[in-house]
């Protein structure tokens, strides 16, 4: 009984070991063009090695009993094991406090991040109609490009018509979504770092992600985060208008 | 026969029904039709007489009118019309919900074709849009009810001893209740489809085509099924137990089961409340979910997610159970930490009530309620971390018989521990704000309810398919079935959770073509993953019909419903039954046996 322990201990910490490496060696993220991109990541790679030693895990011990621990049902049975005393109650203490870990890192101090930071820049609205978008700059003019300068912190007012339906505002290189609610004003903060366009990179575009009807597939916005310089001479021209 | 009747009486009732309503319509100067409320009114009409009509009044209500009611016939015959047998009924949920399962896989192949490459090929955006509803309700549907409907029925009477469940006739009266609702869903995609997937979230469900009224009408129907269903469960296993069958001997599909069933007469009222209020914002002009009037569309996400989230625990609860059951019995080991599988299902039950809000992280919901979800969402892993343990154990040095069933129950550790993981990316607001609504989600919940609950379904079909049909299925083609099945599943969702982290969003017709490739290969592996099932339809089908009989007890086991026959003569048990040990005394020395059965006549039918 011993040695199928120590097998599988050492079959659980190589599979621990290579589910670390294809987390750490693996890149499933569409581009970081924001600071809370960088920040969802991650988040989203600390639940992946936090996740790893509990897949290997699971891994060695089914990989283990269904290589060593077979029978052609001849009706022999098993050591009667229970699961009484001390396995469950290790199991349940360990199992608790990851719970718990994940609860607080990333979890709540996540949370807590992403809502500590409310000042902002710049100051734009969206709405959501089916099924299209349209930004409102406070320069007064509307656009169906959604352009921002780099390094600003923008706040989003995001909205959609009193008498239209459920739409949520998503930009996949900023990793933050929220739903635009009829009649009512939902925010998000965000703070773009690198230069991006749309027109070559699909994670740069407005995507509606609330199942709106007809066209919810084409509800989409090109997105480009430009300079400081290219901003104003794009506000300038479009105000001029 | 009995089911033409009731077709033929459902016309009717649909036909008198709308008439009355046109008759006040015309004489108020109004149109005599009016699709959605033509259709609200038509159908509870039509509904009771469908009922009537494969044999309600029969075989039940003349009793009301001091007639007398007819005695059921013998045979396939049976099958057809409104029975009270809990093992007709089972057989009748098990046929029902495999072939919507089948139809609604078939839907699930022409998406994939859809999706196969970017730009429209098969579809318009609306065609899909109605494909994809129709295979989400669908499956929903299947998920909810196919593990208690089939399984439910059939084994768990026979595991506690019963001679049948405690509300025959409420059983009968609530599988006849499910065709209405598969007709409905079909006539709703012949009369234009809808487009709010099988969530109806408003103002788009109030705004959009009838169709809608159609789906609303069938999943209210549908909610009344799997109330009645929990009620029924409830009181059987409350007050059917044979003498001795104490909880602490309980099978643990029992313990499933009875899980499951509290959370669906619990929580189904909060769907079908959500979904009436709906119906009456569009036929009525309330304004429930209307902005413009002052409703409010995130108060139907609360209620909607108040008993979509716990559902998910109807469809898993008797999975778990299944799968328990079946490692336990091919391990030839007693089930490992049984009380705290006990303890962990109740408490999934408790925790399930007080985490709907975590699908609603990104709906502009108050920013107070984000942190409380995360963290009670998280502690549902603790519970769900205990049947791991109990899975472990139990297989753990065991003699592992690896036949089909045991192949299902074993990959179903392995999918529902991708299931599970990746549901803390979900749970945790700043990652789940990014693949909220992503096809990360759309892979999830497949590892969880697929991977996990239909992988259980297997097992448990394999396992028990003996017992129905009282035929030894094809060992062969149960295996090609799994490993087709097991290697599509993996290759079909495994990159489902890159392109979701990627940027492509769920419920969509079309997408960016930067992910083309990736959904190729999906839909390439979709068609692999739905060869599968021929493999299944083919070994049912020919087994059923010509397979070798079946003994009574192929499997060895020790619970109760492999003590009789296969099928169990029409009462279940010669004499009473009388528990005297655990269900799961393998290899203690000198245990009891399970079960001292009633008479000589057991041996006789073995």
């Amino acid at each position: 009984m011993n040695r199928h322990l120590w097998i599988a201990g050492i079959l659980w910490v190589v599979f621990t070991a290579l589910a670390l490496a294809g987390a750490a060696l693996m890149n499933p993220f569409p581009t970081v063009g924001a600071e809370e991109a960088e920040f969802s990541d991650h988040a989203f790679r600390m639940m992946t090695y936090m996740g790893a030693p509990v897949f290997g895990f699971v891994m060695a011990a089914l990989l283990y009993s269904v290589l060593r621990f077979r029978s052609g049902g001849g009706g022999e049975d098993g050591p009667p094991i229970r699961g009484v005393g001390a396995v469950p109650r290790v199991w349940l203490l360990t199992t608790t406090t990851l719970a718990v870990v994940v609860m607080i890192y990333p979890g709540l101090t996540g949370l807590a991040e992403l809502r500590s930071d409310r000042t902002h820049d710049l100051e734009v609205n969206v709405t959501g109609f089916r099924w299209a978008w349209v930004v409102q700059y406070p320069e007064g003019f509307a656009s169906q490009e959604l352009v921002l300068p780099v390094d600003q912190r923008v706040k989003f007012n995001v909205t959609a018509p009193a008498g239209d339906v459920l739409h949520s505002f998503w930009v996949p290189a900023f990793r933050l979504k929220i739903d635009a609610v009829p009649g009512q004003i939902t925010n998000l903060y965000i703070t773009p770092n690198e230069l991006g366009d749309g027109a070559t990179d699909a994670a740069y575009r407005v995507q509606c992600a609330e199942l709106c009807g007809l066209y919810h597939a084409r509800m989409q916005m090109p997105v480009r985060v430009v300079t400081a310089e290219e901003y104003e001479a794009w506000v300038a021209e479009k105000a001029g208008k | 026969m009995a089911i033409l009747v009731g077709l033929v009486l459902a016309v009717v009732g649909f036909v008198t029904g709308t008439g009355i309503l046109g008759g006040i319509r015309t004489s108020m100067g109004l149109e005599y039709w009016s699709t959605d409320m033509s259709w609200s009114v038509g159908y509870p009409v039509a509904l009771i007489g469908w009922l009537i009509g494969v044999g309600g009044w029969k075989y039940w209500a003349v009793e009301w009118f001091g007639g007398k009611a007819a005695t059921p016939p013998k045979g396939v015959k049976r099958y057809f019309e409104w029975n009270m047998d809990h093992k007709v009924i089972g057989i009748q949920y098990g046929v029902t919900f495999v072939v919507l399962f089948l139809l609604s896989g078939l839907t699930a192949m022409l998406i994939r074709f859809e999706l196969m490459n970017s730009g429209m090929q098969l579809f318009t955006e609306d065609q899909y849009n109605s494909a994809m509803s129709f295979h989400g309700i669908g499956m929903v549907a299947v998920a909810v009810a196919i593990m208690l409907g089939a399984f439910g029925n059939y084994i768990v009477p026979l595991q506690i001893g019963a001679r049948d469940m405690a509300f025959p006739r409420v059983n009968a009266l609530s599988y006849w209740l499910v065709p209405p609702v598969a007709i409905m869903l079909i006539i709703a995609l012949l009369i234009g489809g809808w487009d709010t997937g099988w969530t109806a979230y408003p103002p788009l469900s109030v705004l959009t085509k009838s169709g809608q009224v159609l789906f609303n009408l069938a999943v209210i129907t549908f909610g009344l099924v799997s109330i009645l269903g929990g009620i029924n469960f409830i009181a059987t296993i409350i007050y059917e137990r044979a003498p001795g069958m104490t909880w602490g001997r309980l099978p643990i599909f029992v313990w499933g089961a009875f899980a499951g069933s509290l959370i669906a007469f619990f929580f189904t009222q909060g769907f079908a409340a959500g979904l009436l209020m709906i119906l009456l914002d569009r036929v009525v002009g309330t304004s429930f979910f209307h902005a413009a009037e002052g409703g409010s569309p995130i108060l139907y996400e609360h209620v909607f997610w108040f008993y979509s989230h716990p559902a998910v625990y109807v469809m898993v609860l008797p999975a778990f159970g299944a799968v328990l059951e079946v490692l336990a019995h091919m391990s030839r080991k007693p089930l490992y930490a049984y009380r705290w599988v006990v303890g962990a299902l109740l408490g999934i039950v408790a925790i399930s009530g007080v985490v709907w809000a975590h699908h609603m992280f990104t709906s502009g919901m108050e920013d107070y309620l984000h942190a409380p979800f995360l963290v009670l969402t998280e502690m549902i892993s603790i519970p769900t971390g205990i049947i791991f343990l109990s899975a472990i154990g139990t297989i753990w040095a065991g003699r592992l018989w690896m036949r089909t069933p045991m192949l299902f129950a074993l990959a179903f550790i392995f999918n529902f521990t991708v299931g599970g993981l990746t549901g803390i990316y979900l749970a945790d607001v700043p990652t789940d704000i990014h693949l909220h609504d992503t096809y990360f989600v759309v892979a999830h919940f497949h590892y969880t309810i697929m991977g996990g609950e239909i992988f259980a379904l297997f097992a448990a079909l394999y396992y028990w398919f003996p017992k129905m049909t009282g035929r030894q299925f094809n060992e062969t083609l149960g295996k090609i079935h799994f490993w087709i099945m097991f290697i599509g599943f993996q290759l079909v969702f495994i990159p489902m959770f890159q392109v979701g982290v990627k940027g492509m969003n769920r419920r969509v017709a079309d997408y960016p073509e930067a992910y083309e490739d990736f959904n190729r290969f999906i839909s390439w592996s979709g068609f692999l993953l739905g060869i599968s099932f021929i493999f299944f339809a083919a070994n049912m089908v020919l087994s059923w019909v010509r397979g070798e009989r079946a003994v009574a007890n192929p499997w060895g086991a020790s619970t109760l419903e492999w003590q009789v026959s296969s099928p169990p003569p029409e009462h279940n048990f010669e004499g009473q039954p009388v528990i005297q040990g655990g269900a799961y005394e393998y290899g203690v020395p000198n245990a009891p046996a399970h079960a001292r059965m009633g008479t000589a006549a057991v041996t006789e039918h073995v």
